[in-house]
């Protein structure tokens, strides 16, 4: 036996790697159809579920809810389309939204995680305002317009290079940095670190009495989210070409949290097929009635009351059901029970 | 949908030629994506873009189109958010291949519009947003404005002021965020050219509660005139106070134009009267072209159209002048055609700038009196353009 954290976990990869198998089929027939849009709303979808990711890990790992996660979207968002103006490189533009949203998150992480519950949320809710206020009415950042110009850049590979502005070459660049981020995430908790915050979710006040500092995971997780979130954030203007205050708006922040609330809180791999699902939602939808906030908003209360574990909920027990079957038959993979079968015992021992 | 009876014979002539593709570009309707917000709170403004739009479409399909083709309205809501307009414009331009877009209202989406419409080779149109920096220093070649910018009125309202009020001095009082302290800046410079002399200026935060701290320094000022450029109920406390101190009496206030509206008037009451602004477009304007533009556009939707009604109907009748002028909807040959265009429009003759792609039109000074907007002056299309300062094209 292993835990059920190991094997859910499990189950959430074998999601991420279906979802990454119909993304590569969406760009192959994108590629065949020589479609634009489809591709290019497929990307905005993926980059905006690594701000989701974001808000899940915080969410659905160490228990907090952040209603400004897109404060370090849209710092992201700034300081890539900033650069990319003075340097054409996607390296630099990544480089200098991580370090600025590393730098922004430890800040807004000492404010925010000094107090939790609804005032962590209220907090979070209020840190994303301020500065998009602040942006919102700084001429050098191109205030209530935002900033347009941000040029079509080529994405260096050694030999390689493809083009921010080749509808499937971007598509796969934006795949791969949100898989990435995803299998960080992932790694990272399925380490210690990762136990210490679910730890916190279910009961904070008994962490420092295994020995944990409850407040430096917490801080933890916020700036891991707050990265997370920076660097989905650093790709939005290389697809759009322009970067405005209201990335940094509640609306965005809220979407987030809506995605992650349909996809499955707690499971990473929900966030991303719910951040998939709003996009896509809101884009059919609000073509077809002016009235799609109040579907969305129907969709969502719906999928509160009838689906509270959202789309993973439904997807995932088969999946875990399928791999705890396949498992048991010797074979294919003799190997993968043993090893955190293991991984458990030994932690299991000192009790 | 329409365009699913006609995809067939659209790829049967792609397979044949390419050329019988083109061919097939240039018949079956003319498609006009329209991005506007349909929720939220520009809802109003969108629902005139719209009311606007659909009544010239009517009014052109029923006179046999737009070189023989009829006009196809498609909507989309951009939320007044630049993103969602972004991501809506592409789907007209890519999916429904749009041949012209228009209807962006706040000027972040009408600015990141017009570089898609670039990158997509296709032209886009603003009826709405006023900032000045559309034609001016973030020009795009793909872009032209059909409505009056915020120097045009602030122009027409100075030139006003400079005859009515000659050398006067003026307090300028604006919301405390970047629009309002560049609206301030834009009149104070227009006004100063025309010889006023500032009499101070103060910055009040949005949605302030209590203007009466400012008094002080507008009575030790004592200015002839009030310029303010405040919105919405800040307009009404605004107004009201300064009635019920007293310092209504013998002061002219002029302001922006979305500083006394249609929604707040009522609210403001007695206080509003004697308030003057410039503007693009009045429904009072008193000529044969307006009166039947009114009517219709009353009997259709049982309201007066306002600026952004009339200037987005007027917009079809520009793009059906610039279409039949160039023979095609391909987007350079329309470009060119639009550049130099003078057509007729509810307010009179409008010619877009070919160096800026902005609309020349005449401006008129309205004023409050018991109650309602009253024209009392006008400035030729001319005195209120302004310098050409577009470099890009």
């Amino acid at each position: 036996m292993h835990d059920r954290l190991t094997q859910s976990m499990r189950a959430s990869h074998l999601l991420a790697l279906l979802f990454v198998l119909a993304s590569l089929a969406l760009a192959a027939m994108g590629t065949a159809t020589d479609d634009t849009f489809y591709l290019r709303l497929g990307t905005e979808a993926l980059i905006f579920a690594g701000l989701a990711l974001s808000v899940d890990l915080l969410l659905g790992y160490s228990g907090v809810l952040s209603l400004g996660q897109a404060l370090y979207f849209g710092i992201g968002a700034y300081v890539s389309a900033l650069t990319l103006m003075k340097v054409p490189s996607f390296w630099l533009a990544m480089a200098a939204a991580f370090t600025a949203s590393l730098l922004a998150a430890i800040i807004g992480g000492l404010i925010a995680n000094r107090v939790r519950g609804v005032y962590f949320a209220l907090i979070t809710f209020g840190l994303a305002q301020v500065l998009a206020k602040v942006v919102y009415n700084t001429r050098e950042l191109g205030s209530s317009d935002g900033m347009i110009g941000i040029p079509v850049i080529e994405i260096a590979f050694g030999p390689f290079s493809v083009s921010t502005g080749s509808p499937v070459g971007f598509f796969l660049i934006v795949l791969v940095v949100i898989m990435a981020l995803y299998a960080l995430t992932a790694y990272l908790l399925d380490t210690p670190f990762g136990r210490v915050l679910t730890a916190l979710k279910s009961n904070e006040r008994r962490v420092p009495f295994l020995g944990y500092s409850a407040w430096r995971a917490r801080m933890a997780a916020y700036v891991l989210a707050g990265v997370v979130a920076g660097l989905s954030g650093a790709l939005y203007p290389m697809l759009r070409g322009f970067v405005s205050p209201e990335l940094m708006f509640f609306a965005t922040s809220g979407n987030a949290v809506i995605s992650v609330v349909l996809g499955g809180v707690g499971t990473l791999a929900g966030a991303i097929y719910g951040s998939v699902l709003l996009v896509i939602l809101k884009s059919i939808i609000g073509s077809w009635t002016e009235h799609h906030l109040i579907v969305i908003g129907l969709i969502f209360m719906l999928c509160v009351l009838f689906l509270p574990k959202g789309l993973a909920g439904v997807l995932r027990p088969p999946v875990e059901a399928w791999l705890s079957r396949h498992r048991r038959i010797p074979g294919p993979v003799p190997d993968a029970p043993v090893l955190p079968a293991i991984a458990v015992d030994t932690k299991a021992a000192p009790q | 949908m329409k365009t699913a009876t006609i995809t067939p014979i659209a790829a049967g002539l792609l397979a044949a030629t390419t050329l019988a593709g083109s061919a097939f570009a240039q018949s079956g309707p003319i498609k006009i994506g329209v991005v506007t917000p349909l929720s939220g709170t520009y809802t109003p403004i969108g629902q005139q873009v719209r009311w606007g739009l659909e009544l010239a479409a009517k009014e052109i399909n029923a006179a046999g189109g737009i070189a023989g083709r009829q006009v196809n309205l498609l909507f989309e809501d951009e939320e007044a958010n630049p993103s969602v307009a972004v991501q809506k414009a592409e789907k007209l331009f890519q999916v429904e291949k749009v041949d012209f877009l228009t209807g962006t209202v706040n000027s972040g989406s009408t600015l990141a519009v017009a570089q898609l419409a670039e990158r997509n080779a296709k032209l886009a149109a603003t009826t709405v947003s006023f900032a000045d920096s559309i034609t001016t220093d973030k020009c795009s070649p793909n872009m032209f404005r059909v409505n009056a910018r915020a120097e045009q009125q602030s122009v027409a309202l100075a030139a006003w002021l400079a005859k009515e009020k000659p050398k006067a001095k003026v307090f300028y009082l604006g919301p405390d965020y970047e629009m309002g302290r560049s609206t301030v800046a834009a009149f104070k410079s227009s006004a100063e050219k025309g010889g006023a002399q500032s009499g101070g200026e103060v910055f009040a935060p949005l949605d302030s509660k209590d203007y009466t701290q400012y008094f002080g320094q507008i009575r030790a000022a004592r200015p002839q005139v009030v310029y303010t450029s405040v919105a919405g109920n800040d307009t009404v406390r605004l107004l009201t106070q300064l009635q019920d101190f007293g310092l209504l009496s013998g002061l002219t206030v002029v302001g922006a134009s979305g500083t006394v509206t249609s929604q707040n008037i009522t609210a403001i009451g007695a206080a509003a009267e004697g308030f003057a602004t410039g503007v693009g477009y009045s429904p009072q304007i008193d000529s044969p072209a307006n009166k039947k533009f009114v009517a219709a556009f009353r009997e259709a939707n049982k309201t007066d159209p306002d600026l952004y009604g009339a200037d987005s109907y007027g917009l079809l009748f520009a793009y059906k002048a610039a279409v039949e002028k160039a023979g095609s909807t391909e987007t350079d040959k329309v470009r060119e055609a639009l550049r130099g265009l003078s057509w007729q429009t509810p307010q009179g003759t409008k010619t877009i700038r070919a160096g800026d792609h902005q609309a020349m039109q005449p401006m008129y000074v309205v004023r409050v009196t018991k109650g309602k907007f009253d024209i009392i002056d006008n400035v030729s299309s001319e005195n209120a353009i302004g310098p050409d300062t577009c470099t890009r094209f």
